[in-house]
């Protein structure tokens, strides 16, 4: 599989809000408190207003990540992302992340697959492209590495 | 992005059913009625039953919206969606499968996240899905 950069992305995460046990597991949703993303065809910032990680951790301990930004680029576009992703890894790992250590991204797996929407003729390459990205959980929020798939 | 094969998936399709004008675009249902996957790992046929509903969009992509069931050669269910976008302007066909299964032999598939690159190929379509490492 051929991919390239899109951006790096920084997302910075507000006090979540931990909704408990429902049907499908246990709800977690993560206000996005703001951000930025940096990459050769588009740079800017994450708005705080409609972004989140709505956060479901499975029975089987994999955690499901469902995350909505609102992106805006240094020229003022603004871009819907979308992005579905999985994070699980060895339980000492995990619960140092819960504990809100710097752990090596390497000892676990946190991959997203986002889309995008926008309607700014510029960006509109990101209207038909699928994207996989490697994620890195850091105590202030997470950092994605986001590759267009070729 | 490292990955590494999953497995190549054909789908066989019975009569388009084309419901023109929607809201979101033109859309097409491809029933799906039979197929074949094979990989390292798992192997096995495509149930009918599932489609992949095609939206095409006013700006030339398509958006894919498929699910189907698959049944591994040792008699495990797996229930297999994606979505992706084709553009046939630049021959870009890709999708995001995901996998949920019961069989703890093929648990491993509800822990991964995947890219199918796709084709048309005389026969209906092929996806060569890899796993994301």
């Amino acid at each position: 599989m051929n991919t390239r950069l899109l951006m790096t992305l920084h997302v910075n995460v507000a006090t979540p809000q931990n909704i408990g046990a429902v049907p499908h597991g246990t709800r977690r949703i993560a206000p996005v408190s703001g951000g930025d993303f940096e990459g050769p065809r588009l740079r800017g910032t994450v708005l705080p207003g409609g972004s989140a990680d709505w956060l479901l951790l499975r029975a089987d301990g994999v955690l499901e990540l469902d995350l909505r930004l609102t992106l805006r680029t240094d020229d003022g576009a603004l871009i819907s992302m979308k992005s579905f992703g999985l994070r699980h890894g060895p339980p000492e790992v995990i619960a140092a992340l819960g504990r809100g250590e710097t752990v090596d991204p390497a000892t676990y797996y946190f991959r997203t697959t986002p889309r995008f929407e926008t309607a700014q003729p510029a960006y509109a390459f990101l209207n038909s492209l699928v994207a996989v990205a490697s994620g890195d959980r850091r105590p202030a929020g997470p950092i994605y590495t986001v590759y267009e798939v070729l | 992005m490292d990955s590494r094969p999953l497995m190549r998936l054909r789908l066989t399709t019975s009569a388009t059913e084309e419901l023109g004008s929607t809201p979101h675009g033109t859309l097409s249902i491809f029933p799906v009625v039979g197929g074949s996957f094979d990989g390292e790992r798992l192997r096995g046929k495509v149930l009918a039953g599932g489609g992949d509903w095609v939206t095409a969009r006013p700006d030339g992509t398509f958006e894919l919206d498929l699910r189907v069931t698959l049944e591994t050669e040792d008699g495990a269910l797996i229930h297999m969606t994606f979505t992706g976008v084709r553009n046939d302007a630049n021959h870009y066909f890709r999708t995001l499968p995901r996998f949920e299964t019961a069989a703890p032999k093929y648990a491993f598939l509800n822990r991964l996240l995947a890219v199918g690159i796709g084709e048309i190929g005389p026969d209906g379509p092929v996806h060569a899905i890899e796993e994301i490492l």
